[in-house]
């Protein structure tokens, strides 16, 4: 056991720091914190309308692009798909009092204007990925006509199923109080996060680091995870505040009466195909938070694709990988235009 | 006012109390007033605030002050004496923290006590597994696995619980609270030093919001020809649109350059 421990330690000592987010990409767009990627393309493309990929505020995005044979981002660029990604950033003071509508409607809404005029195209296909794939429900629905087709993953949608455990939390938090002071750091998300499976998470994980036995490329992608979890932007307060108590608290999204940019969110109003892909063992996004989905949206063609994975083996898990950018891209081929 | 047994004038008590009170007090001016006992050094004489409290009980109003000989200053910011004089402001805010800090302890102490009962609750069913399957604790590895389990397990159960949620819910809010105090001391010290302030910045964000704001339908990214649905379906207009973008590209580029983006 002492070998080993000595072996990882040594290992770990010669890595240094991992690069992460590494596929080629350009910038195309950039305000205040946000930035507009474009990845440059891999393969013959499919023909497909671009593809925009909304990730949450929460954390960073190049979790879909953490290494290379750990991509989402590379697998879609594989297999044909222009790939467009939403960075939001780490928000500071400035972006305090920002609302939620303006990172909505504003932020996200031009960057979807500026991917169709770039690509001179009427519509595009939408990705919003956690607290993305929600901001992306209310873009989709208050601006149903700019998205050809929209795909959520590991996506809360009813955020007060009995599984949640992250809104039994919230329910009784004053954010208001906790807004007061400034941004909410991504310290103290980091440690909410932590408490939902405090014994796996601050324990087990660096006890099986010792099974590794110095594996330098099982180390890697161990440290590479590792950055991923902790490197949370704090978030914007106004944003924030207004994200926990329309969502977590009220419900808002389900129950038809959230409000955005002085217009009415209605879950009804999508009318484009949507699918929504979930993780069956999400201890964030308990399956229950997504696949009410299903009985809000107002079209026809509606998909649910459960994956046998956790939460964050929904972006880097062999099983995912092996499934999911097929899955999408094969769903997106099915409906091209 | 007589006494009815004895014919002479009977000594209200708080009379009493009041003549007890200037006397030690008259002691402290004297010590006061007595430079070269000032300067020998030597605690200050603070007898009269027992004499006080009498008075002030004699009137009927609450007897606990923590005064005496055993007065310490931070007892100022105890609960039980309102906050007065030049400094009050402060006191209310170092007795906010206060009251504050002893509720997260009380809370904190709560919380310890749950992660005690998880623990427990952990244990037994890691004992009642490995009656159940003696092989387990052979090995190290698999002993520690059934504990990892058992424990989330159990703490799944608690951590859904309304008691739980009460708690943690109430350990936010108080740090929130606490976290605003604080915020109020540090913006007094910023203005003593001639800092910018918190609520000067907030004041400034505020007003580029609103600015920003007001600048934003004239930002080049946004192509009017894409935000509309009919002129994006003639291929001429969204064309343009499309060359309008890619010649604002450079643009905004280079204005993010310009901002060390």
């Amino acid at each position: 056991m002492q070998e080993r421990g000595q072996s990882a330690l040594r290992a770990l000592r010669e890595i240094g720091d991992v690069q992460v987010g590494l596929s080629d990409k350009t910038c195309v767009y950039a305000e205040d914190k946000i930035q507009l990627h474009r990845y440059a393309p891999l393969a013959r493309p499919a023909k497909l309308p671009p593809l925009l990929i909304c990730y949450a505020m929460v954390n960073r995005p190049y979790m879909l692009d953490l290494q290379p044979d750990r991509s989402l981002i590379r697998e879609l660029l594989f297999l044909g798909v222009d790939v467009y990604l939403l960075d939001w950033g780490y928000p500071d003071g400035a972006d305090r009092f920002t609302p939620l509508e303006e990172y909505i409607c504003g932020y996200l809404g031009r960057c979807v204007d500026f991917v169709l005029a770039e690509n001179a195209a009427d519509a595009l296909n939408l990705l919003g990925v956690c607290q993305g794939g929600t901001m992306s429900l209310c873009y989709a629905a208050l601006e149903p006509r700019g998205i050809a087709n929209l795909i959520t993953m590991v996506s809360p949608v009813d955020f007060k199923t009995p599984e949640n455990l992250l809104s039994k939390w919230a329910q009784h938090v004053d954010v208001d109080l906790l807004t007061q002071s400034g941004n909410v750091s991504g310290e103290l998300l980091n440690l909410v996060y932590l408490a939902l499976m405090p014994f796996r998470l601050t324990q087990q994980k660096y006890v099986n680091l010792l099974q590794m036995q110095g594996d330098r490329a099982q180390l890697e992608n161990f440290m590479r995870m590792e950055k991923w979890i902790f490197d949370s932007p704090d978030q914007p307060a106004r944003a924030f505040r207004e994200f926990v108590q329309w969502f977590f608290q009220e419900n808002r999204l389900v129950r038809g009466e959230l409000m955005l940019d002085g217009r009415q969110v209605l879950l009804e109003n999508i009318k484009s195909p949507v699918l929504n892909i979930f993780a069956a063992n999400d201890h964030l996004v308990p399956p229950s938070a997504s696949i009410a989905l299903g009985a809000h949206v107002g079209c026809d063609d509606y998909e649910a694709l459960q994956v046998d994975v956790g939460h964050i083996g929904m972006y880097v898990s062999g099983k995912a990988r092996k499934t999911v950018p097929e899955a999408i891209t094969r769903w997106l081929l099915k409906r091209k235009p | 006012m007589t006494d009815p047994d004895t014919t002479q004038p009977r000594t209200l008590p708080f009379l009493k109390a009041w003549d007890n009170y200037v006397a030690a007090s008259q002691i402290l001016f004297e010590r006061l007033s007595d430079g070269s006992a000032a300067h020998a050094g030597g605690p200050m004489p603070l007898s009269f605030i027992g004499p006080w409290k009498d008075f002030a009980a004699s009137l009927g109003m609450r007897s606990d002050f923590p005064g005496g000989e055993h007065f310490k200053p931070e007892d100022l910011f105890g609960s039980h004496l309102p906050a007065f004089g030049y400094s009050r402001e402060y006191q209310e805010i170092g007795r906010r923290m206060q009251d504050l800090a002893a509720q997260f302890q009380r809370r904190c102490a709560e919380f310890a006590q749950q992660g005690v009962d998880i623990g427990q609750s952990a244990l037994q069913a890691i004992q009642k597994r490995s009656s159940g399957d003696p092989t387990m604790l052979c090995s190290p590895a698999a002993l520690y696995d059934a504990w990892i389990d058992g424990a989330e397990e159990a703490y799944a159960r608690a951590a859904h619980s309304e008691p739980f949620v009460r708690l943690l819910a109430d350990l936010c809010n108080i740090l929130s609270a606490f976290k605003i105090e604080r915020g109020k001391l540090l913006e007094a010290l910023a203005r003593h030093l001639d800092w910018p302030s918190r609520a000067e910045v907030d004041s400034l964000h505020r007003q580029v919001r609103v600015l920003t704001a007001a600048a934003k339908p004239a930002a080049p990214a946004k192509p009017a020809a894409a935000t509309k649905p009919a002129a994006a379906t003639k291929p001429a207009a969204a064309t343009k649109a499309a060359a309008a973008a890619r010649k604002a590209r450079p643009a905004i580029l280079k204005a993010r350059k310009r901002a060390g983006k």
